[in-house]
């Protein structure tokens, strides 16, 4: 690609500095542009072609997908070699999703690695960022810029976090790139459990972008690369035409081609590695006179890179998965045991009065004495989140009875409660008696915690006057924090908390 | 929170994905998207993943999938 430098790009760098001196000043009320790998001396302004193309490829939401890079790998690196400036950002939620990138030790390893054969130039945090604490997340961010503007950190938290980062060209054309992150509306933090967010402050990110107006200044290129979802990224590019492209991710949203939305590119490239983002800008004398973005299908491409493509395949060989988790005297086998199991994982990891298990969702019929973190994950593979729910005895009873009627047998394992379906001899529900662990009946005058499978919560039609509201966290990884904490598993033998009687008889309760 | 599946209001918990939403709309259809026989749409018609995560007011439509021209 042709370049042409400016007469500018001659002149001695003290010059240079003091120039960028006079220019800068527009952005003496924003943060300072913090010192980065990615960044070169003060030129911003001075050292501009008239001509450049920029090319930007983007991820988001790979959720520990990594068998794709190989792929992506080999258009990268065929892109760098025709000379053109390449760069390759994320837009968060790179983890959680794939027990061997998310059971590594330590987690998340795979992903920065490859990242780091890959180039990343840049990544904002998703939610998902957050899902392993914030030593990994530090880790992070340590080796590759890590950008959001929302988030504050007490002095010393998270000090590689940057509301802003700037990338350079090979001729010196600035990429000033800002991040955001999504945050809920009902706690105001982002959709990861709150213990892993502990300490940290989060803004809500539109008003957040506000303030980055003043990026504009800053550079040639003002790059939004944000994890809040397509509708907050169409809302983004109408309060700020400032903004050449946002990036985007969160909503897992296949936007194909990018779409032009009060003169900002929005993209946004689905999940899972399954497309990689490409933008091309065109620049003439400082600024952005042309740009549009694509999708390239990964499943489509036949060039890989062989030595990402031998890496992959080591983590996919993670020996972490055989990694013991627990011992139990015997065998746990049969529904009623491993229900039980995983209903009293869930029950303690948050506290809740009762959980339930649908038969469904138990994938194996025994868990060996030896217990691995793999036999966790073939006895509850889905990666279903946990959900709870304020129940009434009443709305209990519509779960289970909806369940019961399923199949016309016995559905829902249970932890906290016992229970007994009444049927007549054509299983037609008569009644559904609920007990206390003592055998005492349940009272019915109060609400319950109750935890539930996404799954159960979604797909069974009971009635409940909460909607509830996700944990943020899987029934795999509450079962495999209740092994690792020593459960006595003495407990899951010949145990039975859900009982079918066809016979009708007298109410208890 | 609230989310549109074909026009229809659904009410979900709060933290749901696109797969929990449909799979409360309708379990055929969920099934059917699952199968890559069809897909779910956004309101301006971008293709969303099953895991897509959602905050309440969206609208999603699904529809049959029509085998696109690849590129690369």
């Amino acid at each position: 690609m042709k370049r042409i430098l400016s007469p500018c790009s001659m002149l001695p760098l003290a010059f240079l500095t003091l120039l960028a001196s006079l220019i800068l000043p527009s952005c003496a009320s924003l943060p300072p542009v913090p010192a980065g790998p990615a960044e070169t001396s003060a030129t911003t302004r001075s050292s501009l072609t008239t001509e450049s193309h920029i090319v930007i490829f983007h991820s988001n939401d790979i959720h520990g997908r990594i068998d794709a890079f190989a792929k992506v790998a080999a258009i990268l690196d065929a892109e760098r070699k025709s000379g053109a400036d390449v760069f390759y950002f994320s837009a968060g939620d790179n983890f959680t999703g794939d027990p061997v990138i998310d059971r590594y030790d330590p987690p998340g390893e795979p992903m920065l690695a490859l990242f780091g054969r890959l180039g990343l130039a840049v990544v904002c945090p998703g939610n998902h960022e957050f899902d392993y604490g914030m030593g990994p997340l530090r880790r992070f961010a340590s080796l590759f810029p890590m950008v959001s503007a929302n988030i504050e950190a007490p002095a010393g938290a998270f000090p590689e976090l940057r509301p802003w980062t700037v990338l350079k060209t090979k001729n010196g054309t600035a990429i000033v790139v800002f991040g955001l992150i999504q945050i809920e509306p009902g706690n105001g933090l982002p959709s990861t459990h709150p213990d892993k967010v502990k300490g940290l402050r989060f803004s809500e990110p539109l008003a957040k972008a506000r303030e980055m107006k003043g990026l504009r200044a800053s550079g040639q290129v003002l790059v939004a690369l944000t994890h809040i979802g397509y509708d907050q990224d169409l809302l983004l590019a109408r309060q700020m035409p400032e903004i050449d492209v946002i990036i985007g991710g969160h909503s897992h949203t296949r936007v194909d081609p990018a779409v032009n939305v009060n003169g900002v590119l929005v993209a946004q490239a689905g999940a899972g590695n399954q497309y990689l983002g490409r933008i091309d800008l065109r620049l003439r004398d400082g600024r952005v006179v042309e740009k549009q973005g694509r999708l390239i299908d990964l499943s489509q491409v036949r060039d890989e890179d062989a030595s990402i493509k031998s890496m992959i395949a080591k983590y996919r060989r993670n020996p972490a998965l055989a990694r013991v988790l627990a011992e139990a005297p015997r065998e746990i086998s049969g529904m009623n045991a491993l229900g039980s199991l995983m209903t009293d994982a869930i029950r303690q990891a948050h506290g809740l009065d009762i959980a339930f298990q649908n038969n469904g969702g138990i994938r194996i019929g025994r868990l060996p004495k030896v217990i691995t973190l793999r036999d966790a994950y073939m006895l509850d593979p889905f990666g279903n989140q946990v959900v709870e729910i304020a129940m009434t005895p009443a709305e209990i009873r519509s779960l289970i009875k909806a369940s019961f009627e399923k199949r016309g047998e016995i559905e829902l394992q249970v932890s906290g409660i016992t229970y007994v379906v009444r049927t007549d001899g054509t299983r037609q529900v008569r009644e559904i008696l609920l007990r206390r662990p003592d055998g005492s009946p349940l009272p019915e005058d109060r609400t319950y915690k109750v935890g539930l499978s996404s799954y159960i919560a979604s797909s069974y039609s009971f009635a409940h006057q909460d909607p509830g509201r996700s944990l943020q966290t899987s029934t795999v990884d509450d079962l495999i924090l209740y092994l690792e904490k020593g459960a006595d598993l003495e407990l899951y033998r010949d145990v039975v908390r859900a009982v079918w009687e066809k016979s009708p008889g007298p109410s208890e309760n | 929170m609230q989310i549109k599946v074909n026009e229809q209001t659904i009410e979900i918990f709060a933290g749901a994905r696109v797969e929990d939403v449909l799979r409360k709309y309708s379990r055929s259809e969920w099934m059917l998207v699952r199968k890559k026989e069809k897909k779910v749409s956004d309101r301006y018609g971008h293709e969303v993943g099953l895991d897509g995560e959602l905050i309440g007011g969206e609208e999603l439509m699904t529809s049959a999938r029509v085998p696109e021209e690849p590129h690369s």
